[in-house]
């Protein structure tokens, strides 16, 4: 089992980050998902350096419709293999939370955070605390606290089988 | 209860009856990859499957082309290779090729779409097959792999939007005015999740261009898909390409009159005027004279949303008013969406007035809808476009981009600066 309870630093960013933000459109042409970490946010303004910065472990904390745009799952890959454990939005536009779902990276959709964002309640640097299995986020630095709500049985279940592949794999086999 | 269109195609393909929110497998009658993903779709399956792996079915996997085509690095030409070696290692024959053209509008001008059919697509913009009534949507390759395996996989049924147009278009606007003012009245979330259902007097009337071009913007609202029922010459052009089937899915598939949707929004189109999507947002619109005069660099018509013949020929008709003039200041492109639609171009005599005016006429591809093909824009350089996106540096960092119509576009690229059709067509 792993560790539900994680800390580490935040990443903050606004509404509607598009793909093109995450990861640009330039890097497509990449096929190898663990060299794709190194492109992240390299076109969101105010956070170029996320990529030579991030360091395993910190979170990327987000408002509305996060990951709208494109389909490439490069999005994810490249927060995945970063070491992000977790994306922290308020929810997640659809083809990016198939993505994440399918790779079996958590989704956790995170009530007042957008607003929390706008209000500087949660900033740049801040130390979080997130259990994973209660939906639990608490700012340390600021001493806030936030509740997210899982993902509907299905997706827990291809969560847990570890991604789309391996719970097709499973699923097959029984 | 009635059901909507979504409904009745989840249903039928989900073979049991659903409800909104339920989590459903699927038959998919179609998987299809570009040169974008498509590679990274092949590369994942052998390497899940132990290199063994054989598709479901051969005959329902597509590959096109249209990204990068033709290939503008050797990084991108090998991934084209790739996936031409594994679509002949399969067996897979649907494989169009660098000299095609945009993958949905291909696929659909070979008759490979129906209504009613569940198709994935590695394209977020895959949903403007709505346009003729498919459940098409953009996904990325592990969904597109998973689905090489059984030929199913995984929907939440969703709500559906239903939103409905009516009226005439004056002079010098058209269908994409319309979307971009819905762009911008509902945001970048305003279809969250949601399929919509586009019906009425004006999309009753409207050709399969402006059909396509509506559909195709679903996404810039976070929306699945938006459908519009096959009627009228849409119907009879799409029997001709896919078969006397499409008619008995039309009369199985519409919605029913007590349909429940969760919203019912109504637009009416007499009194709209040009639109425009400015820097750096699809939703952050205003008319196009609002912003009228500020000068431009670039000026580029085609893309999914805007490359039909129509398209082209609504910009023709802008610049033969402008006594077939582009201003030197400005870098005129304009892309087909497909062969069939540049070969329409050729024989209406319209590319050769557009070389004479100095205008570049491209072979069909997405072209600048990445930064990574031609007609990319420098730091500090303002473009106009009749793509569906203007997000932050998406065609070039420092420059920002403009959305309108092909309409807007020419009038642009005849005077130089941001320019409402209206004042040229008189």
């Amino acid at each position: 089992m792993e560790k539900t309870i994680l800390r580490g630093r935040a990443w903050v960013f606004g509404d509607d980050v598009d793909t093109d933000l995450i990861y640009h459109n330039k890097y497509l042409a990449e096929t190898d998902p663990k060299k794709m970490p190194q492109y992240s946010f390299e076109y969101y303004p105010g956070k170029e350096h996320f990529a030579k910065e991030v360091k395993p472990g910190d979170f990327v904390v987000a408002g509305t419709n996060f990951g709208c745009g494109s389909s490439r799952e490069h999005a994810v890959y490249c927060l995945k293999y970063a070491g992000i454990p977790v994306v922290l939005a308020e929810n997640y536009s659809r083809i990016y939370y198939r993505n994440a779902i399918n790779n079996g990276y958590p989704v956790l959709f995170i009530k007042g955070i957008s607003q929390a964002i706008k209000d500087k309640k949660i900033e740049d640097g801040d130390e979080l605390e997130v259990d994973l299995a209660k939906g639990e986020v608490k700012n340390v630095t600021k001493g806030t606290s936030f509740h997210g709500d899982a993902v509907a049985d299905l997706e827990k279940d291809i969560m847990a089988a570890g991604g789309l592949i391996e719970y097709l794999k499973s699923r097959a086999g029984r | 209860m009635g059901k909507t269109m979504i409904h009745k195609i989840i249903e039928r393909s989900a073979g049991r009856e659903v409800k909104v929110g339920d989590r459903v497998w699927c038959k998919i009658d179609l998987s299809t990859a570009r040169d974008f993903g498509g590679a990274n779709c092949v590369l994942q399956f052998l390497d899940v499957t132990d290199r063994k792996g054989k598709v479901w079915d051969p005959s329902k996997i597509a590959f096109t082309f249209d990204l990068q085509a033709p290939a503008h690095s050797e990084k991108v030409a090998v991934n084209q290779k790739i996936i031409r070696d594994f679509a002949k290692d399969q067996g897979i024959e649907k494989v169009f090729d660098i000299n095609w053209g945009i993958g949905q509008h291909v696929l659909l001008e070979h008759g490979h779409v129906k209504p009613g059919d569940v198709i994935l697509g590695t394209d977020s913009h895959m949903n403007l097959l709505g346009a003729v009534g498919a459940f098409a949507t953009g996904v990325g390759n592990t969904d597109i792999v998973a689905s090489w395996f059984e030929g199913t996989n995984w929907f939440r049924v969703p709500e559906t939007m239903k939103v409905t147009v009516t009226g005439r278009f004056a002079k010098g606007v058209c269908m994409r005015d319309l979307l971009t003012k819905i762009v911008g009245d509902l945001g970048a979330d305003g279809m969250f999740f949601k399929a919509v259902e586009f019906g009425g007097e004006t999309i009753e009337a409207a050709s399969l261009a402006d059909r396509i071009t509506l559909c195709s913007m679903v996404t810039e609202m976070s929306g699945k898909v938006g459908l519009i029922m096959p009627n009228g010459e849409v119907l009879n052009w799409l029997v001709e390409r896919a078969g006397e089937e499409v008619r008995d899915r039309v009369k199985a598939l519409a919605a029913d009159a007590d349909a429940v949707y969760s919203d019912d929004l109504h637009f009416d189109v007499n009194r709209l005027e040009p639109m425009t999507s400015c820097p750096d947002a699809p939703d952050n619109v205003k008319r196009v004279r609002d912003v009228a005069g500020t000068a431009v660099d670039q000026v580029h018509i085609g893309s999914c949303s805007n490359g039909r013949f129509e398209d082209i020929e609504a910009a023709y008709k802008v610049l033969e008013a402008g006594r077939f003039k582009v201003s030197p200041k400005v870098r005129t492109i304009i892309t087909p969406s497909t062969r069939e639609v540049m070969r329409k171009c050729a024989a209406a005599g319209y590319i050769e007035k557009f070389l004479d005016a100095g205008i570049v006429f491209t072979n069909p591809t997405c072209s600048l809808c990445t930064a990574e093909h031609y007609g990319v824009l420098p730091s500090g350089d303002v473009g106009v476009s009749t793509t569906n996106r203007n997000f932050i540096g998406k065609v070039g960092k420092g420059s920002h981009t403009y959305l309108m119509s092909p309409m807007s576009a020419m009038a642009t690229a005849v005077r130089g600066v941001i320019t409402d059709p209206r004042d040229i067509l008189g």
